[in-house]
């Protein structure tokens, strides 16, 4: 921003003022916009009126004169063509079309069409006016004629039935008195040489003759009614006129008579009816002949006259239709200017509003309003470092100044307040450390106990280890020697078998002897397997003994009861137990090493069933039940599974120590105290806990807690752990 | 801007809307109130009896239908039209009934060579060409629809005299006399076919021109063949003509004739020279009651027109007319030319009272029967079974 510009804005006036300075512009440009327009719009319209005014309806009346012509033209066809019934109306319309044309022309003359050419165009319709007003006076004088023929042809049609009518008689009559002698019916026949005479034959020729010349003019008449060339008139009416001197020269010869006065009559009629020249039948036809002949050639010269008329038609269209064109494309061009030039208008008033909001609102009063908002937030999040400073002189600059007061009063007083919440937030620190170190203090007692434990089980397993040979010499030995001592029995028997048949003191006492240190070597023996027994259980104790795999812990807790059972039954034959089982069905398979589960499950079971029995054997409590109780439930992710009876519990005093190696409550020779500490370091090393919930006198119940996934470094890592000492 | 004069074409449309519409709804002729037929028949000329009597049955006929309440309850008209017997004539009229007039049918025409002009030209309309008062062949011509024949074909009437004349009085040697137009032909083939059945041939022949008495020639023609017996083909006037100047002259074979004569005008045109004129009909005698018909007709016949004697024509025209009204009947309430002529045609059978009409598919001719009949010394017709007399 150049410095000119900024010393501008920054030495800057009240908000108000600057608001009405951005208005004020954008008003400014939107008016000159609309002036523009407006003045814009104004020519548009204009040349659109000259096209509207102007070529429009000149082309218009163009055209219409073009289609006038057309209708005019086919006009003298139509009249030619027409039936006389039609002919009225046909007139009718043509002088419909005329009037039609002529107010067209004057119309296209009104439009400014050049002078010349529309002049030109009317001396062509005037001609084709013309034309067909003659070939529709021929057309009346043609219907006329035919009107007059279709006459005289009734009138020759009743001549000659007229004629017949009295010819066949009158030859009928004249034969039969010829022949006969009768003239009229009643009167007496005419003698021979009278009827015969020859007179009466040549009057019967004369009728005959007479008849067929009246025969011959009528054909020929009806001939010439028909006859459609003009050159064979001539012909016709020299034979008719020959027939008609014909008939005169047979009439005169008929004489004086009655028949004559008839016939006269009727025959001159005839030969008026062909000859006449004012009228006859010849004339007649000649002349309709040559109003026939003289409509082709007003339609030929009509059709001349059309072609032209519509040539030049069409050529005015052409020019109005250019003409029009020419103003549309004037008047197109100013439009598209005008769009162009308010498009450009509004672009740049929309553009400078833009700009005007931008630099005064946008770019200048709301930066700096959003500067101070943004303060305003950060300082109401806490945040209190640095100086309110935004420069000018305007309302912004006011609340920046009292901002950066009460910026200062804040700091101030998050000052006192920190020191306050930081001497509390001490105080919960030096609880939580306290709680930390007893948490710890107690863990540390785990550890030691369980390094204790791990030492124990090391050095147990190092002793064991070492143990193990001599109990096997022991063993071995002492097996070995009852061996001995049996075959020396045997020795001795046989040395001492001289005096046979009957026992000698000392031999008695040879043999108990034997069987004595038999029986000591046995015991020796026997204690061995069982130190045996120990060792090895000691040995078992944190080695894992399988693979890992998914259980049914039910049917795992299951089996190993009844074996338990089963066993306790067949050391004792008067043990008794009542089993009760409560598994859930939805407990699912876990992972774990079945054969360790099951140990301790043994063990467990073992346990209870030991409880009760001595509970049973020492009370003599009558009506004692032993129970016991197994019990399987899935909690979420693990499962629980509570073993109780109802022997005698565990004393308070020794609850502690239970899960302790080699501690047990039981005879010398039946427990070895591992069973417990064995089961707790496989449950720990399945990811569970094993508890004890006791009553003393009343009830013990073993609580097992295992996850259905035990995590793999638990069990793996005990293993490794648990399993190593021994093995070394 | 520019646009085309709309009103010529509304003008146009409206016009052929307005003709299809009532071409629709029309049928020529018939109205609500009326059902009009036309006749073009000779009412002037030699041949002015037959058509008038032909004019009076007809209108019996349909006064008698009126008198009982119209046919669906529209009256039947009738308007007859002048033709002289001449075929121009019958021509113009027959286009002037059905463009004109626009009648529904034709009816009870006379005459051959008029029937010949008039019938192409209702075919071409399409109208029905009822009960002609003809007996030509040609229109027994089962290809012309619209033709519908009452009576029994001068064939049949010549076959009917040839045989009587043959077989009853065995007269061999028969003359034929003709008009020497398609009628007079009709009749004289007739007559030749006849006899050729028989192996015979005319002993003798004569003609004479259509509405002329000029039959002399034709008579001297005849008495040169000497035959016993000829038959006569012809209209009233020249057939009276010729018999009586036979009888004039001494030339007495027995004269026979057919329907068309128009048997009263002959019998009273001969006078005494008609005593022992055979002539057949082709409608029963009408003062005879053999069929109930011939009752009904005399008593429609004196209530149109009082002083008129029953006679055969007009006995016919009355059949004739009869027919019309019956077809009409059948067609039911809402009539047209198409059930008007199917009534009669295919397989219809219609009772005049007595009077058996039998249509069959390829006949359109109602009737077969003829009768014979001779006029007696009264001038009168008297009916017989056998040709004699006395």
């Amino acid at each position: 921003m150049n410095p000119l510009l900024r010393r501008v804005l920054d030495g800057r006036s009240r908000i108000s003022t600057q608001l009405y300075l951005g208005l004020g512009c954008a008003v400014a440009l939107t008016v000159t916009a609309s002036l523009v327009g407006w003045v814009w719009f104004n020519r548009v319209a204009e040349v659109q009126s000259r096209v509207n005014e102007g070529s429009v309806p000149a082309l218009a009346a163009a055209f219409a004169v073009a289609q006038q012509s057309g209708a005019l033209v086919a006009a003298a066809p139509l009249l030619a063509a027409a039936a006389p019934a039609d002919l009225e109306r046909i007139t009718a319309r043509i002088a419909e079309d005329r009037r039609a044309f002529e107010t067209q022309l004057n119309n296209l003359a009104r439009q400014g069409i050049e002078e010349g050419r529309s002049r030109r165009l009317s001396a062509r319709g005037a001609a084709l006016l013309g034309n067909i007003e003659a070939v529709e006076e021929s057309v009346v004088r043609r219907f006329e004629l035919a009107e007059l023929r279709e006459r005289k042809r009734a009138e020759l049609s009743e001549l000659r039935s007229r004629i017949t009518g009295l010819m066949a008689p009158a030859i009928d009559d004249q034969l039969f008195y010829v022949m006969t002698g009768y003239r009229e019916l009643g009167e007496a026949p005419a003698p021979r040489e009278r009827h015969l005479a020859p007179r009466e034959f040549a009057r019967y020729r004369n009728l005959a003759d007479l008849q067929g010349h009246a025969a011959t003019a009528s054909q020929l008449l009806a001939f010439a009614l028909n006859v459609a060339d003009a050159s064979l008139l001539e012909p016709l009416r020299e034979r008719l006129e020959a027939s008609a001197r014909g008939i005169r020269g047979w009439l005169a010869a008929l004489g004086p008579s009655p028949l004559r006065d008839t016939l006269s009559d009727p025959f001159s009629q005839l030969i008026r009816l062909g000859l006449d020249p004012e009228g006859g039948v010849i004339e007649l036809r000649a002349a309709e002949l040559e109003v026939e002949e003289e409509q082709r050639r007003l339609l030929v010269r009509n059709r001349g006259l059309g072609l032209d008329l519509v040539a030049r038609a069409e050529g005015l269209v052409e020019t109005a239709r250019r003409e029009a064109r020419e103003a549309t494309d004037a008047a197109e061009r100013t439009i598209f200017t005008g769009r162009n030039l308010l498009l450009t208008l509004s672009v740049v008033s929309v553009v400078g509003a833009v700009l005007v909001a931008w630099l005064l609102v946008g770019r200048v009063l709301l930066r700096r309003l959003a500067l101070l908002s943004d303060r305003m937030r950060r300082m109401a999040g806490g945040d209190l470092e640095g100086e309110v400073n935004v420069a000018g002189n305007d309302e912004v600059a006011e609340m920046a100044a009292a901002l950066e007061v009460f910026r200062s009063h804040a700091l101030e007083v998050q000052r006192l307040n920190l020191v306050e919440k930081l001497a509390d937030e001490l105080r919960g620190k030096n609880d939580q450390l306290e709680e930390a170190l007893t948490d710890l203090r107690a863990a540390q007692d785990q550890i030691v106990m369980r390094q204790k434990l791990a030492a124990l089980g090391e050095l147990t397993a190092g002793v064991a280890h070492e143990i193990r040979n001599p109990l096997n010499f022991i063993k071995n030995f002492s097996e070995s020697s009852v061996e001995l001592l049996e075959e020396l029995q045997e020795e001795v028997q046989t040395l001492l078998g001289e005096g046979e048949g009957e026992e000698s003191e000392g031999r008695a006492l040879v043999r108990e002897i034997g069987s004595d240190l038999v029986e000591n070597l046995r015991t020796i023996r026997q204690h061995g397997v069982r130190a045996d027994g120990i060792v090895h259980s000691m040995l078992a104790m944190g080695r894992s003994s399988g693979e890992r795999q998914k259980v049914d812990v039910n049917r795992l807790l299951d089996e190993h009861a009844r074996l338990a059972y089963h066993s306790a039954r067949a050391t004792d034959p008067d043990f008794r137990l009542s089993l009760e089982q409560d598994f859930d069905p939805e407990l699912g398979e876990m992972e774990a090493i079945p054969e360790d589960l099951g140990r301790v499950f043994l063990n467990l079971v073992s346990n209870a069933c030991y409880a009760t029995d001595e509970k049973r054997r020492a009370g003599g409590s009558q009506g004692y039940n032993p129970v016991l109780k197994l019990r399987s439930r899935r909690r979420g992710g693990r499962i629980e599974i509570r073993v109780r009876d109802n022997g005698n519990g565990i004393p308070a005093e020794v609850l502690d120590k239970i899960f302790n190696p080699f501690f047990t409550t039981k005879p010398t020779d039946q427990g070895t105290g591992l069973g417990l500490a064995l089961s707790s370091d496989i449950v720990r090393r399945h990811g569970g806990a094993i508890r004890v919930e006791t009553e003393p006198g009343e009830f013990t119940e073993m609580v097992v807690e295992l996850p259905l996934v035990p995590p793999a470094d638990v069990v793996g890592g005990e293993s490794a752990d648990g399993g190593n000492a021994p093995g070394a | 801007m520019i646009r085309p004069d709309p009103s010529r074409a509304i003008a146009l449309l409206c016009l052929s809307l307005a003709a299809a519409a009532d071409a629709a709804a029309r049928q020529p002729g018939v109205s609500d109130t009326r059902v009009l037929f036309g006749q073009s028949a000779a009412f002037s000329g030699p041949a002015r009896d037959l058509g008038t009597n032909m004019r009076l049955g007809i209108g019996a006929a349909f006064r008698e239908a009126n008198l009982r309440g119209g046919v669906h309850g529209r009256k039947l008209e009738l308007v007859s039209l002048d033709d002289a017997y001449e075929p121009e004539a019958a021509i113009a009229n027959t286009r002037q009934l059905i463009e004109k007039d626009d009648v529904f049918a034709l009816v009870g025409a006379v005459g051959t060579p008029t029937s010949r002009s008039a019938v192409p030209v209702a075919r071409q309309a399409g109208v029905p060409y009822v009960g002609p008062f003809t007996g030509a062949e040609f229109l027994r011509d089962p290809k012309l629809h619209n033709v519908v024949n009452l009576r029994a074909s001068y064939y049949q009437e010549t076959e009917e005299i040839v045989g009587r004349l043959i077989e009853d009085r065995g007269i061999k040697r028969v003359g034929v006399f003709y008009q020497d137009d398609s009628f007079g032909r009709a009749g004289y083939r007739g007559v030749v076919q006849a006899l050729g059945r028989r192996n015979l041939r005319p002993a003798a022949v004569g003609t004479y021109p259509r509405n002329t008495l000029a039959v002399k020639t034709a008579l001297l023609d005849l008495r040169a063949g000497s035959p016993g017996a000829v038959v006569l083909v012809g209209a009233y006037q020249p057939v009276a003509a010729l018999i009586s100047w036979a009888r004039f002259i001494g030339f007495d074979p027995v004269f026979a004739t057919i329907s068309f004569v128009g048997s009263n005008a002959l019998a009273r045109k001969l006078g005494p020279d008609g005593v022992g004129v055979f002539v057949t009909q082709v409608v029963p005698f009408p003062t005879d009651d053999v069929f109930p018909v011939t009752r009904s007709y005399r008593r429609a016949l004196a209530a149109h027109a009082p002083a008129a004697e029953p006679e055969f024509v007009s006995f016919e025209g009355y059949l004739v007319g009869r027919m019309a009204a019956v077809a009409l009947e059948m067609c039911g309430p809402t009539p047209n030319r198409a059930c008007f002529l199917d009534a009669l045609s295919g397989k219809s059978e219609i009772d005049l009272d007595g009077f058996l009409l039998r249509f069959g598919i390829g006949d359109n001719q109602g009737s077969d029967a003829v009768f014979l009949t001779v006029i007696d010394d009264g001038e009168r017709f008297r009916r017989i079974e056998e040709m004699r007399w006395p």
